[in-house]
């Protein structure tokens, strides 16, 4: 690999990264600490076990949000180091918005997703590869109703204007997603996806 | 024909028949029938033949007579007078073994060793054109020479050092490197070598690195890694080589090849081990300045992990007999640039590279005592100052990790306080900041802003391991620390995903390892206040998470005494109290007695005696007043409550004596209760409720009892056929489900731990004689008798007992009852007869024989796939002939199928696969609401179909199609009236697809690339995919992580023919 281009960048701990919280266990019937291994449950009956999933629950729409998309793409590695884009703060919670497309049709599904990105350093060649790597993650999670608009944030890298010409050109990013090479290293940072 | 003349002819094509004849005439010499002389003269003609080949074959007669002769044979002159013979017939066959025998003999001397080998180097100048075993043989003499003659091949001097020098240059054959290395290795270490230190190295070190890969089915199993040690050995051998070694070793590091590095690290640290200090100090700094890029720039973890080793073995070489600090030792030189370097990457100990930076201090630090006072003398004083001028909480957290780094470093030089022996006679340099150590962790932990969560985490573990250090903190200064933890945990809220308290409750467990005194003084009065006196009624049962905690740190014996008397006490007062509150308040207390009672050895705990007395006695004997009416409140009348103590008999009477045991199995129907206050439940009329529920009790004790103590069990004699009959009555008439379930496993427990081989056909008649109860018109039988019957079943099963098939036949045969009730019922219950159950398990000494699972599984399935598939083709049948089943049978053998498999490991499963497969996708056919436990158990099943076997299975059954059709179909949200798949359903079916696009080849982990050919999944790729993406917008969360997590392991994972390429 070429000399890297930012040797020794920021990193934050994995903890402190944003994540979703799980509901407690509110009700005392759902109990869930360390007894449970105290007292394991009487063996599965099909019949005293109704399936835990209420209708109340099953009916509960869970709508994507912005956590979600952070938790798609913050675990794609960098290209230069093997560390998440979370952990790099490359991507952040903040910086990414939904957006219904059509404002003006109240019932358009199609909704935009901006993410913005924060290179570690001003001048990263790899600003690229980055934003084209969180597109092709997103444009493969997600279903087709949303669009992506992935931006280099304003002000963070010094060819900018340009990253993001290159990045919003359907036509670009088509050729570039047919050069092997270009996909070979995009697969490899989303090896560590989960 | 002479015998010389009969041994030249047979020795190519049979040497057993040559063996025998030298044999022949080495007898004759040593019964003197035949000189030697006259044998040596019989050679002449052939030995001056043009003919190499017939050379050799006389000279092999020779050495075959040699070997055959008795080792005492030969006299000295004899030897002499042979070895010069052979040396000057070195070169034809056999002479070298002939020398090799000859040398091995006790009156070879070292004047002939000598002869020997300078005949060796002379002859052989040429022996790299000669063929491997011609080679192979002069090295194995040379071996026997160096191991047998050592001093004489030694005054040789650099005569055998430069013989076998030229002898070996330019050997590539991995046998013969292996006993060159190791000739080579003696002189290296032996010879005064100063004269010839290059030209040694040289003949070694031509080798690294060793690329050698083994033949497949290499029959001398010759690895690589035999020949990298032998190499490493020899260039590791002698501190002469350092100039050499370590300069070549280190430019190896260039290497763009992993493994060429990690060769060279690997011989860098035998050289750091084998080199005198002297010499390993030498090169100290260089080796640092070089593997400082491998740490700091990693680029294979490996690599850096093997460098901090070197790093590390050079700090231990250096710390060598030091025993006082000073700036002059070669130690001090050594780690000064390391711990510049190491000063100035932590002055932004929040960036990469600080990582690196610390595991070379923790490394270094942790070689020796000495080595730890110089690192923590440069190193802790610039950190204290970048802490007080950082400018986030981000640096304070890195620099607080340094300190963690160090303080691990001191555990393992100065030990922890349960460390035995091994004091270290140095002061621990850290005591001079002690004061400001816990300070700093103190504020840390408790000043810094309440959701600054790993933060305050970093904080306690580095405070956690100084408490932990040996002769480190007062008494006092861990108690604090102790207060701390208390303060968290019983008065802060709980932030994100309270990680603070979990490592709070973690560090109090680990400290009660060490003073438990402090836990039992401070931790537990703090705790024990906070439990309430009841719980009213709504409250939010504060008290639970105390009890947590109380459970986790009390698994140290005198702490665990503590807790039992402190919690036996408060239980004793709420069941004196006329309004106890809930009785989820008594039964907390019983779990957590429970939970730590199981994570202890109760059987080597010297009080379970007086445990035993407090709790199975004392109160066994109060639950038979509850059931009398006579107590104050009805805590003890509740069956969740009852359960939970029953769990706590059960293990106590586990762990007392025997004599004990007995006195359980008389009581266990009376509870230790005089016959006036209580009415014991078998055989009596008038029972309520109330006594029908000390069966609860009863089950658990007799769950604990040993099988020989089934003649002291009541109500047992002549034999139990009266006992059981009572009890089938009561299971199948009583009506409160937790009395119900207690009468079902008495009676399996009965049947199955203690009632005897000859008896057994008294429960095979109570069998026969509950499934006659069947309604004769309508062929139903009631829910309760149906679960009666699968439980008798159920212990009969596990028994094997003679009728196991009768059994099973029956219970298949319920399925088919027309009268559906019956059939469903019977069709859940499948899952009971080889389900775990607590009391009838091998802890309890259940008799579990080996072979059951497999008895049943192989009995059943055939029945069941042809029940179905008689019911398929009845179904497509239009004419009259075959009268058409009902509908509820097919599900209902679908529901059994699941139900077994759910209970039964996948191995033996897979044997069936062929036959069981096409039953499975029926399964996923399934659309009802009520069959989404049937789909989720075949999923289930599937995914471990998967994972273990991988795509091949399935697709040699010729399924993978229809399988992949059916797992979509059930990731769908809205597929009609009627149908459900729930988000589990859907997101267990994403994960066995997402199992099978990894799990392509067999055996193989996540991630395994798919074998070369065409994938099986290619064919429904696009359909795959395509149908995943609607997926995608799946209302919930889960299930839509699940169908992300499959689309990327399908785009990953199957490969497109090439021109298909996205």
């Amino acid at each position: 690999m070429a000399e890297m281009q930012n040797s020794n960048p920021t990193i934050l701990n994995a903890a402190d990264l944003p994540t979703r919280l799980r509901p407690t266990a509110t009700r005392k019937s759902e109990y869930s600490g360390i007894f449970t291994s105290a007292l394991p449950l009487t063996p599965v009956d099909f019949e005293s076990a109704p399936s835990s999933d209420s209708e109340d629950d099953n009916l509960l729409e869970e709508p994507i949000d912005e956590q979600e998309i952070y938790d798609l793409i913050s675990s794609i590695s960098d290209p230069e180091h093997p560390i998440s884009l979370g952990e790099l703060a490359v991507v952040s919670l903040p910086d990414i918005a939904i957006k219904p497309t059509l404002p003006n049709v109240p019932d358009s599904p199609l909704q935009t997703v901006t993410v913005l990105i924060t290179p570690t350093i001003t001048h990263c060649s790899l600003a690229t590869v980055i934003g084209l790597g969180v597109r092709v993650r997103l444009e493969q999670s997600l279903p087709s109703r949303f669009r992506m608009d992935v931006r280099i944030k304003e002000g963070t890298h010094s060819t900018g204007d340009e990253v993001n010409k290159q990045l919003a050109d359907k036509e670009r990013v088509a050729a570039a997603l047919e050069n092997g090479a270009l996909m070979g290293v995009i697969a490899k940072m989303m090896e560590t996806c989960h | 024909m002479s015998a010389l003349q009969t041994f030249m002819l047979v020795v190519d094509h049979d040497k057993e028949e040559a063996k025998r004849i030298a044999e022949g005439i080495a007898h004759d010499l040593e019964t003197k029938k035949a000189t030697l002389i006259d044998t040596v003269q019989s050679l002449g003609q052939y030995i001056n033949d043009e003919d190499p080949i017939l050379r050799g074959k006389a000279i092999s007669y020779l050495t075959a007579i040699i070997q055959a002769l008795s080792p005492k044979y030969l006299s000295r002159q004899q030897i002499q007078v042979l070895t010069t013979f052979f040396c000057d017939r070195i070169e034809d066959g056999g002479a070298v073994d002939g020398l090799k025998t000859l040398q091995g003999l006790d009156r070879f001397n070292k004047f002939l060793a000598t002869q020997v080998a300078q005949a060796l180097f002379s002859n052989f100048q040429d022996l790299q054109s000669r063929s491997q075993t011609q080679r192979f043989h002069v090295y194995q003499l040379l071996n026997d020479l160096m191991s047998n003659h050592r001093g004489a091949m030694r005054d040789m001097g650099e005569i055998s050092l430069l013989g076998v020098v030229d002898i070996m240059t330019g050997e590539k054959d991995p046998r013969n490197l292996m006993i060159v290395f190791s000739i080579l290795k003696v002189i290296m270490v032996e010879w005064d070598i100063s004269s010839h230190v290059e030209t040694l190295f040289d003949s070694v070190y031509n080798y690294f690195p060793i690329t050698f890969r083994p033949p497949p089915n290499d029959p001398y199993g010759i690895t690589a890694q035999d020949l990298k040690g032998r190499l490493q050995d020899c260039i590791s051998s002698t501190r002469h080589f350092a100039p050499h070694a370590i300069p070549a070793l280190l430019d190896k590091l260039d290497s763009t090849s992993p493994n060429v590095k990690k060769d060279a690290l690997s011989a860098l640290i035998a050289c750091i081990h084998s080199y005198d200090p002297d010499t390993v100090s030498r090169f100290s700094i260089t080796i640092w300045e070089v593997l400082k890029f491998e740490i700091l720039n990693a680029q294979e973890e490996f690599l850096s992990e093997t460098s901090l080793e070197a790093l590390q073995a050079i700090t231990q070489r250096l710390s060598e007999g030091v025993t006082e600090v000073s700036q002059e030792l070669p130690l001090a030189k050594y780690l000064q640039p390391i711990t510049k370097e190491c000063n100035e990457q932590l002055q932004e100990p929040q960036n990469k590279q600080a990582k690196p930076s610390q595991s070379i201090l923790s490394c270094v630090s942790a070689a020796s005592p000495v080595a730890f006072i110089l690192v923590v003398q440069t190193v802790v004083p610039p950190i204290f100052t970048l802490y007080q001028e950082a400018d986030g909480i981000i640096k304070q957290r890195a620099l607080l990790e340094t300190l963690s780094v160090l303080f691990e470093s001191a555990t393992s030089v100065f030990g922890k306080w349960t460390t035995r022996g091994g004091e270290a006679a140095i002061e621990n340099p850290l005591l001079e900041f002690k004061d400001q150590f816990s300070d700093l962790f103190g504020q840390a932990l408790m000043g810094a802003a309440k959701e600054e969560v790993s933060f305050r985490v970093t904080a306690l573990k580095g405070f956690l391991r100084l408490s932990t250090l040996r002769d480190f903190f007062q008494e006092n200064e861990i108690g604090l620390f102790v207060q701390y933890l208390d303060e968290i945990l019983l008065k802060e809220e709980s932030v994100g995903r309270n990680d603070l308290k979990k490592e709070a409750i973690a560090a109090l467990a680990e400290i009660s390892k060490h003073k438990p005194r402090l836990i039992v003084d401070i931790t537990f009065p703090a705790f024990v206040a906070t439990l309430p006196e009841e719980d009213e009624e709504g409250s939010d049962a504060l008290y639970i998470p105390t009890l947590e905690t109380l459970a986790q740190i009390s698994v140290e014996r005198d702490i665990f005494e503590t807790l039992f008397r402190r919690l036996f006490s408060k239980l004793s007062v709420l069941l004196q109290k006329e309004q106890p509150g809930s009785v989820a308040y008594p039964r907390a207390i019983l779990v957590t007695l429970l939970y730590v009672m199981q994570q202890r050895n109760m059987e080597q705990d010297q009080s379970v005696d007086l445990y035993f007395e407090k709790v199975v006695v004392g109160l066994c004997r109060d639950v038979a007043a509850s059931a009398s009416g006579k107590a104050k409140n009805r805590i003890l009348n509740d069956p969740t409550v009852l359960d939970t103590l029953g769990r706590l008999c059960n293990l106590l009477v586990r762990s007392v004596s025997t004599q004990k045991q007995e006195q359980v199995a008389e009581n266990i129907y009376s509870l230790f209760s005089a016959a006036e206050d209580f009415v014991p439940i078998p055989f009596t009329q008038t029972t309520n409720a109330d006594q029908e529920r000390t069966i609860i009790i009863s089950t658990y004790l007799l769950a604990g009892l040993p099988k020989d103590n089934s003649n002291k069990i009541p109500h047992t004699n002549p034999d139990m056929s009266a006992l059981l009959l009572d009890l089938v009555h009561r299971s199948v008439s009583s009506t409160e489900p937790a009395t119900h379930q207690a009468y079902l496993r008495h009676l399996a427990l009965l049947t199955n731990k203690f009632l005897s081989k000859q008896d057994v056909t008294i429960a095979e008649k109570l069998f026969d004689g509950l499934l006659q109860g069947q309604d004769t018109e309508s062929q139903s039988l009631c829910p309760a008798t149906i679960r009666t019957i699968f439980w008798l079943s159920k212990a009969l099963i596990l028994r094997i007992a003679p009728t196991t098939t009768h059994v099973l036949t029956s219970l298949l045969a319920l399925l088919s009852s027309p009268d559906q009730q019956t059939s469903a019922t019977a069709a859940q219950c499948f899952s009971i007869i080889l389900g775990e159950d607590d009391i009838l398990s091998a802890t309890n000494g259940a008799t579990i024989r080996l072979l059951c699972r497999q008895r049943l599984f192989t009995t059943v399935i055939p029945l069941i796939s042809s029940r179905i598939r008689e019911v398929n083709i009845a179904g497509t049948d239009d004419s009259a002939a075959a009268p058409k089943a009902p509908d509820h049978i097919k599900p209902a053998h679908l529901t059994a199928l699941a139900g077994i498999l759910s209970t039964i490991p996948t191995a033996l499963v897979m044997p069936e696969l062929p036959t069981l497969l096409p039953l499975l996708l029926q399964s996923l056919d399934l659309q009802t609401a009520d069959s989404v436990a049937v789909r989720t158990a075949t999923l289930d099943t599937l995914a471990v179909i998967i994972r273990d076997n991988g795509v091949a299975v399935i697709d040699k059954c010729g399924h993978v199609q229809s399988l992949v059709t059916r797992l979509l179909k059930t990731t769908a949200t809205n597929i009609g009236p009627g149908a459900v798949n729930s988000p589990r359903l859907r997101a267990d079916a994403l994960k066995c697809l997402n199992l099978l696009a990894t799990h392509q080849v067999p055996g193989a982990g996540a991630n395994a690339r798919a074998p070369p050919g065409i994938s099986p999944l290619l064919p429904v790729k696009t359909q795959v995919l395509r149908s995943l993406r609607a997926v995608l917008d799946d209302p919930k969360r889960d299930v839509r992580k699940a169908a992300v997590d499959a689309r990327a392991a399908w785009l990953r994972g199957v490969d497109d023919a090439p021109e298909e390429e996205e």
